[in-house]
């Protein structure tokens, strides 16, 4: 096992900031989300699944445009936005307010929230950590990502993609077994389509029938 | 202290926690309210400090005095916080910060950072020494009277930072503006785990049947926890489900209206023989507990809230709750999932049917609120935040800390 890079699980904690920005319709909401900082657009979209993921959108706009508006169409469209696919914050805002216009070019008149269910503008501080555990082969990583909390799993499998463009976890096997096959497994789960521990159990499945399989090779 | 709660919460907030108190090794934090016992900062703040300390962190908590003319103003100053009217003069001001200003010569203001709860001490900032100052609002202020929040922002903005329970209730003042729920605490009284024979005891303390299904509210007796619209809910459920109500709260040292609405609640409830209004002393900790406990469906039907801790209380004891949809309750209550948010009576008197009709839906419910409190609600998550506020807040301008 010499030389073989350990994978060294870290965990990320957020504190949420308030900017003091509301909206209470689609255009104001637009021209707020022109406005406020790359933080507050990241916690909005890609910080949403650390929530829990109780709920059918996959971002806070596409949430509040549903629920607090009532927008079907708009939630679906923003719903369908993936966070990850852009270079950078800046085209992930781009995209964002290209669907706000023209959902806005295309109504005769938007609804406003309800008073106290405007949409709240936040961005956050960001703590990233080790939690203590390293492991440096396949049968080790298992029982980590087994037992490890939930918001270790978010930090490699989500956060990630904002610092690789991928997920740690495949990124790790890939470059350390050259498992392309394997690693491509975990790429391919759809990260909007799960609950973490959804993810988590994908991810176990996985590198239980790739080690059940390096058992069979070895024992012929 | 700290290895109990290993057990208990996500380790990732005990990791972080000590982490940053690493960071924070000896330096002193000095906490700031106005009441010793009853209500929920008060509750906190006596479990939070020693852990704090045992942490390596110098924590200190002060009380500050007042007579009965200021918090008579403290509790006016609550009340149009939260939207009611009332009336003010510039004498009341004054009196509130010549109280203040007293104060400030008994105790000792050197702190690396200073936590002041609530508009009561807010105005303590005015003689700062060095170190961060952040104030800590714990109550609904997202529609207040504005005369009475324009003058209290001026003591605010001039803190380095404030922390809200909800986001909804920031305000744009130009300072840095964190958002932190409040917390239980899972090993206290009030939420561990008790043995059969400690729940019967309380109930038959308190002559309670344990025949019927039984509704509770835990809250201080004040108008905006509706315990009056909580008898309409309990008459609503008792045509087709036979049950009884037991409301319950202590009465806090701040608070002088307690004895007013724990009046107008036992002439609503009288001639009633299943309902059961009960003042408890301050202290009663492991009665509330055992009535949590004890309870089949338990309500916080509040029409205004700072966050309704309650909520969590229940929850993390595997409850059925049913909360209004004000203040932090929506974020402790998942509507349909974690419990049920409700708008009237007649919302919270059918949800109360519909759990005692299907107790399957309500241990489900019961179970995902438990482990949702896990997760958001317990103490080390609230003193995990606290020590991220002040490190974040010595460290401005860093939106990712790598620790």
């Amino acid at each position: 096992m010499e030389g073989i890079k350990p994978f060294e699980f870290k965990q990320c904690v957020s504190i949420i900031k308030a900017t003091g920005r509301k909206a209470g319709d689609i255009q104001a909401l637009r021209n707020i989300m022109a406005e406020v900082s790359d933080e507050s657009i990241f916690h909005h979209t890609c910080q949403y699944f650390l929530k829990g993921h109780f709920l059918e959108y996959t971002n806070e706009f596409a949430q509040w445009a549903g629920e607090g508006l009532e927008e079907s169409a708009l939630s679906e469209r923003l719903s369908n936005i993936d966070p990850y696919g852009y270079k950078n914050i800046s085209d992930l805002r781009s995209e964002l307010l290209n669907v706000l216009d023209i959902c806005i070019s295309s109504l005769p008149k938007t609804r406003k929230a309800v008073a106290g269910g405007e949409f709240y503008f936040n961005e956050t501080i960001t703590f990233t950590f080790h939690i203590g555990l390293k492991v440096k082969n396949l049968a080790e990583f298992l029982l980590a990502v087994k037992y490890v909390e939930s918001a270790v799993i978010y930090y490699h499998f989500y956060e990630a993609r904002i610092r690789l463009g991928v997920d740690d976890f495949s990124a790790w096997i890939e470059q350390t077994f050259d498992k392309k096959k394997l690693a491509d497994r975990i790429r391919g789960i759809d990260p909007f389509m799960h609950s973490i521990e959804g993810i988590r159990e994908h991810i176990v499945e996985a590198l239980e029938e790739e080690i059940k399989k390096d058992m069979e090779a070895i024992s012929g | 202290m700290i290895s109990q709660y290993s057990q208990i919460v996500p380790t990732g907030d005990v990791l972080l926690m000590q982490k940053l108190a690493e960071k924070l090794k000896g330096r002193s934090f000095l906490h700031i309210n106005s009441t010793k016992a009853g209500g929920g900062v008060a509750e906190i703040l006596h479990r939070m400090v020693p852990i704090l300390a045992e942490l390596g962190i110098d924590a200190r908590w002060e009380v500050l005095e007042g007579d009965q003319r200021f918090y008579d103003i403290t509790k006016k100053i609550h009340n149009t916080l939260q939207g009611n009217v009332e009336t003010f003069t510039k004498n009341m001001w004054d009196h509130h910060y010549e109280i203040n200003r007293s104060n400030s010569g008994k105790i000792s203001l050197d702190a690396d950072a200073v936590l002041i709860h609530d508009p009561q001490p807010a105005a303590l900032i005015e003689f700062r020494g060095k170190g961060k100052w952040i104030w800590r609002c714990h109550i609904d202020i997202s529609n207040p009277v504005k005369d009475t929040w324009n003058y209290l922002k001026r003591y605010c903005r001039k803190y380095d930072a404030a922390v809200f329970s909800v986001a909804r209730f920031a305000k744009a003042m130009g300072i840095d503006e964190f958002i932190i729920p409040p917390s239980i605490d899972p090993i206290s009284e009030k939420n561990m785990e008790l043995a059969t024979e400690e729940i019967r005891g309380t109930l038959d303390k308190f002559h309670l049947p344990q025949d019927r299904p039984m509704l509770l509210q835990i809250s201080r007796f004040d108008r905006f926890k509706d315990p009056t619209g909580v008898i309409k809910v309990y008459q609503s459920v008792k045509k087709y489900n036979d049950c009884i109500l037991v409301l319950a709260g202590s009465s806090a040292a701040d608070d002088p209206e307690g004895e007013i609405v724990l009046n107008e609640v036992k002439e609503f409830a009288a001639g009633d023989p299943d309902i059961y209004v009960l003042l408890l002393p301050p202290f009663s900790d492991k009665d509330i507990n055992a009535l949590q406990r004890a309870a089949t469906v338990v309500l916080q039907k509040s029409t205004k809230e700072g966050f309704g801790l309650t909520v969590s209380e229940a929850m993390w004891k595997g409850k059925p709750v049913i909360g209004g949809a004000v203040g932090g309750i929506p974020l402790q209550i998942v509507h349909s999932v974690t419990g049920f948010l409700v708008h009237s009576v007649e919302g919270a008197g059918f949800r109360v049917r519909q759990f005692l009709n299907n107790p399957d839906m309500a241990k489900r419910m019961g179970e995902k609120g438990r482990e949702y409190v896990r997760n958001n609600f317990l103490i080390t998550r609230q003193i995990r935040d606290y020590l991220s506020v002040w490190y974040a807040i010595e460290n401005k301008g860093r939106s990712v800390i790598d620790l």
